[in-house]
Formats: structure tokens, sequence, C-alpha cells
């Protein structure tokens, strides 16, 4: 004996579409059958794959009013069914209430100017003294991040990042590349592709003195294996750090 | 590496500082004489009580 089995039911406004599996006697799944109509008694298959387009009920009646398709159109095309047609006649009795909408193919919605903007980063890079770059566009920004270096490029989940000392690497419109190097401090990646970094100081390359680096490097060298207080060789070993990456930014 | 300052009791702020004074002491002369004048800093503290400014209280600079 067939034996009819309702699994599940989505609630969409008043319109109930319900899933209903015929099952043999070994428990194997012979066919399924959707059903929209406000409430269907379980009935034969005859009966429930002829509901779909010539309903019993006026279900036809209710289908304008599913501006909520798309929340379970998908539900339907996720499910595999030997007997599909019953499926098909019912997307189609759907979709021909509206017509076929780019919110069905593209559930994000686009507008024009969030897609022209949509390839370039807004970048701030801004000290306490001077803003180096105010929203500006740019292509992609590398950050030296405590978790590693990262580029960052538009579109670029948000988050919160904190800097160690290192090359601020931007790529501005048209492909040239500026680095600044920076002391350290936050960048924040916001959701709508800005990205601002502020830091104690940030200077271009060309700026620093490569020996005044060497020089200093000794000292703090010095510092650092010497037999001072905690605090002191602790302050000396991210002097070196510092100066370390700079030199090597500097012969880079 | 990361973060062996901060098990020496070093705050990310001091971290910041450190760096930012071997960044200005690295640059070239003309750029580090405009970054040093800028590093200083100064305190001066008063004690105001019913409206009126007690002794000032100079605590010195942080020029290093």
């Amino acid at each position: 004996m067939e034996q009819l089995m309702s699994i599940d039911l989505i609630r969409c406004r008043d319109i109930k579409l319900r899933w209903d599996v015929i099952l043999d006697e070994a428990g194997g799944r012979v066919a399924k059958t959707a059903v929209l109509a406000p409430s269907v008694p379980p009935a034969k298959i005859s009966e429930l794959q002829t509901a779909d387009v010539n309903p019993p009920h006026p279900t036809t009646d209710h289908i304008p009013d599913l501006d909520q398709k798309s929340n379970f159109l998908p539900a339907i095309s996720s499910l595999q069914s030997p007997t599909m047609q019953s499926l098909r006649l019912l997307r189609t009795a759907a979709l021909r209430a509206k017509p076929m909408s780019s919110a069905i193919r593209a559930p994000v919605r686009r507008g024009y100017a969030e897609a022209v903007a949509s390839d370039k980063i807004k970048l701030s890079l801004t000290l306490p003294h001077q803003a180096i770059y105010k929203a500006t566009d740019v292509v992609q920004v590398n950050i030296p991040a405590e978790s590693g270096v990262m580029g960052v490029l538009a579109n670029h989940v948000p988050s919160i990042e904190q800097l160690k000392a290192g090359v601020v690497d931007i790529i501005e419109e048209g492909g040239a590349s500026k680095q600044f190097f920076v002391s350290g401090g936050f960048a924040v990646v916001q959701p709508n592709s800005r990205l601002s970094i502020n830091a104690v100081e940030a200077y271009t390359l060309d700026e620093f003195s490569l020996d005044a680096v060497k020089s200093q490097l000794v000292e703090a060298n010095k510092i650092a294996s010497g037999s001072g207080s905690e605090q002191d060789i602790a302050e000396a070993k991210i002097e070196v750090e510092v100066l370390e990456t700079l030199q090597a930014a500097l012969k880079a | 590496m990361a973060f062996a300052w901060k098990q020496a009791g070093v705050s990310y702020n001091k971290y910041l500082s450190i760096a930012a004074q071997a960044i200005r002491k690295s640059l070239k002369e003309q750029a580090r004489a405009a970054a040093e004048r800028r590093s200083g800093n100064e305190l001066k503290v008063s004690r105001w009580e019913n409206g009126k400014q007690g002794e000032t209280k100079y605590l010195g600079t942080s020029e290093q």
C-alpha cells in the first residue's frame, strides 16, 4: 500500500506550502509533490498533482500575494525529487503571477552607485598632527598587522587590526605604489569599503637616513643585551625590533 | 616574538611611543628637527578651588 506523509510545512503569509512524500511498503520514496494551498487535506496523488494548476481550493488567487516568494523558491529547487513535474507546474504558476525578477536570480540588491565604486577602497591614513590620506580612493593597501601582513582590497570583511611598526604599502589608482613606514597603531576596515589607519608616526622611506638607523640599532642592542632592569631591556628590544624592520625596509 | 614586550609588562601605548621615538630619531636631519619639536610634551598641574586657580606645579617634560 502506498502511504502519504507530509514532511514539511512552510508558511508564507496565509499560504502553506506542503511537501508530500509518497512512500512504498519498503519505506522507499517513490514520489514527492508540493501543494500550494491555504490548507489542503491529505489526498490521493492524482488530486495532489492536479491541485497545483487547477486546485479545488482557490490557490491561484493567493499567488499574487507571494512577493516573498524568493524565500521559498530556493527551497523548492534545492530538493531533489524523482517526479519533478508537479514542482515545475507549481513553480510556473508562482512565477506567472510576477514575471521573473532579478531578485530571484541575484537576491542581493545592487544599486548603480554601489557597482561603480565597488573596486576602490577609501583610505584615510591619519596621524595626530597630519592627515596623509583623507578618504582617498585607492586600489589596495597592505598593512603590517600584529597577526601578519595583510592586503586590504575593496569590500573587505570589516575588522580592526592592531598594527606593529612596519611598511604600509598603498597601491593607488593607476598602479602607482606608495610606501610609508608607520610606528604602529590601528587599522579599521569599515563595512562600506572604508579603511582608516591611525598611527603615531608615518614617513615615506626616502625620509629616513640609514646611518641614523644603524647607529641607533647599535645603541639599542647594547641596552638589550646589557644588565639593565627588565623594563629597560624590554623597551630596548622593542626598539631593536622596530629598527631592524626599518633597516630591512630601507635596504629592500 | 610578537607580544614579547607584553609579557614584560609594557603596554601597547608604551610600545607605540617607543616605536614612534625610534622612527623620529631615524629621520634625515630636516624632517627630524620638525618631528622632535613635536615629540615633546610638557605638563603643568594646578588645582581649582572655589573658582580660583591654586598653585601651578610644573611636572616636567617628556623630552627624551
